[in-house]
């Protein structure tokens, strides 16, 4: 008879078999999950899947997804996304590469409604891409700004990516949004320094300085997108201030929204339907995942692998810090081929063990790890976000979407190793707050 | 694959009808997540305003949004919203996803039937095993039925799918996961 470490390694063969055959990922986590458990604990399967999907589906904290969701979806509809990027351009625009600058900036500001990278990616890219074009943008430094922008969405709160980390780890939410804050400011400034070294290296892929913006001009712009800033301000503030709590955020930032469509004028029958298909299509994706995790972590919490696993890092007299780093390189690998939240639902619960027993704060580790995931969206051969724009760019060969990634790419891993080396840099903000 | 073939018609024409199936739960999602969102923007309003706890919050919250998610599931089932990892396709072509394709959709058919029906031998226990929600004692057995028939309209596409990607055989298959 197996013992539980055999049953386990069996069940992640099993898991990357199906993974690898096209099964949904939720759905292959399900799969092994519950013929794990019918394996360990015959009677245990079915009620364990009634009850872990009921438990999912009806978790108060979950009630973040679909809200945040729903901001992002009306911010789409709503047309606020030029009015940013045209509020970035305004203040970047003498700048060489402003316009690669300013799609960045925008998929920041755009990152803080929505907390999808791939919502991020889109829309953006709907409306960056062309203004780049027109300048004559090499279009691998273009799209690469664009895939590499829009992964902004799963670190700057409100994130998806760590709003999934804190439910499986059980952290707070609200720390792990604040914690995310600075690291997401961080990185848009690396990636605006990415682009002003590719194009001072070669000037010939940004051929046009544009013109410069008057005051006013400027003024009236950064105006015009204050809705953004305004309901930014109010959701992620208002979390800071301890005034909401994070789902509460999300609520008050999905109603500011929906008032900010509607003055708008952008709310017809057809975009309603739009905004709704297209948060429950999001909301889908994510909790069919999350059902799939639960009812995995059930699975390998029966085999004790975590255990077994914690056990054999403290014999091996390893530091929190060297699994830290063993891990992160790690994801950055599974990333390259893996589903971001499929790799945040598989290793999570495994690692979480092992690091909590050597003392590593599981939020700043959250950050990380995210960034991680980041850097598997725009990774060859899958790079999730080269493909949204890739859908926006179909003429763009795509070896040279990714060609454009690298610069990016190398300012996230030196974002990684800041914080690593650095932990204030994630931590100041939630200790500040939370204490 | 002949007997698959001849009737392609027949299972393009059920494909259809899971699809519309799914689509009737957006209906049902949409006006839970309206009141998901009014729920969570009172109990805000009453706090500050009127200085008052409304304790029944959570409880509506949590069962609008079982209903989101059955809502989400099947709809996203029909739009193709459920990722996978898309990488055979680069290596092999049809003749092997082909194959691939009938395998992940049986067992997907397979692992959603076995899902619903817990959902629904649980769900029915219902006041007797105590399954009701903390405050305001909401009971608990519809939303276990609205998540089983939810994963029930996705097993069931699964399979309308599975049998027109045997149909299609010899041809490109007209669910061929999005890149």
């Amino acid at each position: 008879m197996m013992d539980g470490t055999g049953i386990a390694l069996l069940g992640f063969l099993a898991l990357f078999v199906l993974l690898l055959v096209r099964v949904p990922v939720g759905l292959a986590m399900l799969i092994v999950g519950a013929a794990g458990i019918a394996l360990i604990r015959p009677g245990a399967a079915v009620p364990v899947l009634a009850g872990e999907i009921f438990a999912v589906a009806s978790r108060y904290p979950l009630t973040i997804l679909p809200l945040f969701m729903l901001m992002g979806s009306l911010a789409v509809v709503s047309g606020m996304s030029q009015d940013l990027y045209r509020a970035a351009h305004s203040w970047l625009g003498r700048v060489r590469g402003s316009l690669a600058s300013a799609s960045i900036v925008a998929c920041a500001g755009f990152s803080a409604l929505s907390g999808s990278s791939l919502a991020a990616a889109l829309t953006m890219g709907r409306v960056s891409l062309p203004e780049m074009r027109r300048y004559r943008y090499d279009d691998s430094l273009a799209t690469g700004a664009i895939a590499a922008g829009g992964t902004l969405g799963i670190l700057i709160p409100p994130s998806a990516g760590l709003v999934i980390y804190g439910i499986i780890t059980e952290e707070s939410i609200g720390r792990l949004f604040m914690a995310g804050v600075i690291p997401g400011i961080l990185l848009t400034l690396l990636f605006v320094l990415a682009v002003s070294i590719v194009v001072r290296r070669d000037p010939g892929k940004a051929p046009h300085a544009e013109e410069p913006v008057a005051w006013r001009d400027r003024l009236r712009a950064t105006g015009r997108a204050g809705w953004i800033v305004g309901i930014v301000i109010v959701t992620i503030g208002g979390i800071y201030a301890g005034v909401f709590s994070a789902v509460e955020a999300a609520g008050v930032g999905a109603l500011l929204t929906l008032i900010a469509a509607c003055v708008r004028r952008a709310l017809n029958r057809e975009t309603v339907t739009e905004v709704v298909g297209s948060t429950l299509k999001a909301s889908g994706t994510a909790f069919l995942v999350l059902f799939g995790a639960f009812v995995f972590k059930v699975f390998l919490g029966l085999t004790g692998v975590a255990f077994v696993a914690s056990e054999w890092v403290a014999e091996q007299g390893f530091s929190g810090v060297q699994v830290v780093l063993l891990v992160l390189a790690m994801f950055i690998v599974l990333g390259t081929f893996l589903d971001g939240f499929a790799m945040l639902v598989l290793a999570v619960p495994l690692v979480q063990p092992i690091l909590e027993s050597l003392g590593v704060d599981m939020i700043w580790f959250g950050v990380m790890v995210v960034i991680t995931l980041e850097m598997g969206l725009i990774s060859p051969p899958v790079g999730l976000n080269i493909f949204v724009v890739k859908g926006v760019a179909p003429d763009v060969p795509v070896h040279r979407m990714f060609r454009g990634i690298v610069p990016f790419w190398v300012a996230m891993l030196v974002a990684l190793v800041l914080i690593a080396m650095l932990p204030g840099l994630a931590m100041f903000l939630p200790n500040a707050m939370y204490g | 694959m002949t007997v698959f073939e001849n009737r392609r018609d027949h299972f393009a024409r059920a494909e259809a009808y899971c699809r519309r199936l799914g689509t009737a739960f957006v209906a049902v999602g949409g006006i839970a997540l309206a009141v998901l969102l009014a729920v969570t923007v009172a109990e805000v309003f009453w706090r500050y305003v009127m200085n008052d706890s409304l304790h029944w919050i959570e409880d509506l919250s949590t069962m609008s949004l079982t209903v989101v998610v059955a809502g989400a599931i099947a709809y996203g089932a029909g739009e193709g919203s459920h990722v996978c990892v898309n990488l055979i396709a680069r290596f092999w072509g049809r003749p092997v996803t082909r194959i691939t394709d009938a395998v992940a959709r049986l067992l997907g058919v397979g692992v959603t039937a076995i899902a619903a029906y817990a959902l629904f031998a649980h769900g029915s226990c219902g006041l007797a095993c105590g399954a009701v929600t903390g405050s305001v004692s909401i009971p608990h057995m519809p939303f276990y039925y609205a998540l089983g028939a939810s994963l029930a309209t996705y097993g069931l596409l699964l399979a309308t799918q599975l049998l027109l990607g045997l149909a299609a055989w010899n041809a490109e298959d007209p669910n061929e996961p999005a890149e």
